[in-house]
């Protein structure tokens, strides 16, 4: 590597010798929020640099690009992490979390997340999805005296590592059948009518596979309600939205070059889409737990993305990153109010600990009834602009099943968003004071909420640089 | 070459299915750590024949970083199975039950 390539690099490496530094610092300094701040500056200086700085080579090392794509990605990742260190700071504290360690690993997942969207060959993907995964293994286990973190890291380490050797083995069938491990070239590889073009489609439905757990589409979303149950849920809300958004958008440059060929694969994610749309949907239906419908609910949105990647394109990729970045807005807020909600020793998530919860913390309770407004689409949040573009996308690229089924589960949707809403404001209590929030909780809520109404109501900027950053 | 590719097509994709098979039915957790461990090492022993008869040294490279991600992935889940024998005193996966619906 040379200076150049280091260079092009700098945000991801803020981040990880940044992550280090951190690691190596709380173990002499035990000052858990000066870390966690230490670890959210670190994320916004790598967000910024990202942002501005205009890295001097394309490609690095063949393995990862630095097109204003990658940028994109990585200021939003990183955001998303500074983010949760600020909202995890008296959640730590209740918790006793090591802060340096749990700043560390966050930042370490940063970068993996920008690394895997930055992938420009297989290596790099590979090893981006691995680094953030293995971190999220820790995470979710993380608060060391909940049996239920226990077992939601167990379910997690085997789905996943079962996934990263679907992951390993399609990306050695591609390699197998094009002899390259560049997007670009392993892609042309597959167009060939070539007798090893069998073993790449194999190879890609490995890969299928692999992105179906990690994005946990039906029918491999198996593990997703108890993980995100028992995780903390600052980290339930990373994996919500950052971890499947990199994924995501690894795929989408992945899916759209390789053009002609997709056909078979097309008509897979097509299946997918459907089966993912509707099985989250409803599975969310008879749920009572807070957290465990939002995993469902992250189920079904996943299915609306997928629709966005089928269509591709311009257009697709539009909607898709327009989406993304709505959905992740709002589903980091309501995790965000269950973090703020937490208690030492449980968080409040059953719908039975929450009724009549909106007349003791009315400003918390409103910003929760509005991010599920959000992710049910109810104008004018901008959830609902998202929908709309996905399903507009659609009709007008000749999906119009997909569009069809798309509005008729966001339709049954409404039901399960609006029944947290109704408990929260009933007239008969059970619920108890909690205690009030503190300060960066209220102001990364106010500008979740803040955001997501300016979306809704002027979609139009967002719309254009999302536009702009398309590959 | 040797040994033609479709021999070490078919022994590693026996490899990557017996690991998976022990993954899918032993109950005990370090059983199903191996059985992960069979499926990568499944993915090594084909990109290095793929790489051999693509006459390229990227495979093997993979193959390197491959192994790097597998320790890593071994030392954390070993770290997990000590952390969950202590808490409940077994390494049986159908004692960690608590969630459903």
């Amino acid at each position: 590597m040379n200076l150049l390539e280091l260079q092009s690099l700098l945000p991801q490496l803020i981040l990880a010798l940044g992550a280090t530094a951190v690691l190596m610092g709380g173990a002499w300094l035990e000052n858990r929020r000066f870390w966690l701040l230490c670890g959210m500056l670190l994320a916004l200086v790598a967000a910024l640099c990202a942002a501005l700085y205009e890295p001097p080579l394309l490609e690095v090392a063949g393995m990862y690009s630095t097109s204003l794509y990658a940028r994109f990605c990585t200021v939003v990742w990183s955001l998303t992490i500074a983010a949760t260190l600020l909202i995890s700071c008296r959640y730590a504290d209740l918790h006793c979390f090591g802060g340096g360690e749990y700043a560390a690993l966050l930042l370490f997942a940063a970068a993996g997340m920008s690394l895997l969207s930055a992938a420009s060959s297989f290596v790099g993907l590979f090893i981006g999805l691995e680094a953030f995964t293995l971190v999220l293994y820790i995470l979710i286990a993380f608060n060391r005296t909940d049996n239920r973190g226990a077992e939601a890291g167990l379910k997690y380490l085997v789905f996943g590592a079962v996934a990263t050797g679907f992951l390993a083995f399609g990306i050695a069938l591609i390699y197998t059948a094009t002899g390259s491990f560049h997007f670009a070239e392993a892609l042309a590889g597959l167009q060939l009518d070539g007798g090893l073009r069998p073993l790449g489609l194999a190879g890609w439905a490995m890969l299928l596979v692999a992105i179906g757990f990690k994005i946990s589409l039906v029918p491999f979303h198996l593990w997703t309600p108890d993980v995100y149950q028992g995780a903390p849920a600052p980290i339930s809300g990373v994996m919500a939205t950052a971890a499947k958004g990199a994924v995501l958008t690894a795929f989408l440059p992945l899916l759209a070059g390789l053009g002609d060929a997709a056909g078979e694969i097309k008509s897979v994610l097509w299946l997918l889409a459907i089966l993912t749309m509707l099985g989250g949907t409803f599975a969310a239906l008879p749920q009572t737990n807070l957290k465990r419908m939002l995993a469902y609910s992250s189920v079904a949105h996943m299915g609306y993305m997928l629709v966005a990647l089928l269509i591709g394109g311009e257009v697709g990729g539009q909607a898709l990153l327009f989406y993304l970045v709505v959905y992740s807005l709002a589903t980091f807020g309501a995790f965000g109010v269950i973090t703020s909600w937490a208690l030492a020793d449980e968080e409040i998530q059953e719908y039975a600990e929450i009724r009549g919860l909106g007349y003791l913390h009315p400003r918390r309770s409103s910003a929760l009834a509005a991010f599920l407004f959000s992710l049910a689409g109810i104008p004018p949040l901008a959830g609902f602009f998202g929908k709309f573009g996905i399903f507009h996308a659609a009709l007008r690229s000749g999906y119009t099943e997909l569009a069809v089924i798309g509005v008729l589960t966001s339709l049954i949707s409404l039901y399960y968003y609006l029944r947290p809403i109704i408990v929260l404001f009933m007239q008969d209590r059970s619920a108890y004071q909690l205690r009030s929030g503190c300060r960066e909780e209220f102001i990364l809520l106010g500008s979740c909420f803040a955001a997501i109404l300016l979306f809704g109501v002027y979609p139009g900027p967002l719309l254009e640089l999302v536009a702009l950053v398309l590959p | 070459m040797i040994v033609p590719l479709e021999h070490v097509l078919i022994l590693s994709t026996i490899l990557f299915l017996l690991g998976l098979v022990c993954v899918l039915v032993r109950r005990n957790l370090i059983m199903i750590l191996i059985g992960i461990e069979i499926m990568l090492n499944a993915v090594g022993l084909l990109l290095v024949g793929a790489s051999a008869f693509w006459q390229q040294i990227d495979g093997q490279v993979m193959v390197i970083f491959l192994m790097a991600m597998t320790s890593a992935e071994v030392s954390i889940s070993l770290a997990m199975v000590v952390y969950l024998n202590r808490r409940k005193g077994t390494v049986d996966v159908r004692a960690f039950d608590e969630m459903r619906g």
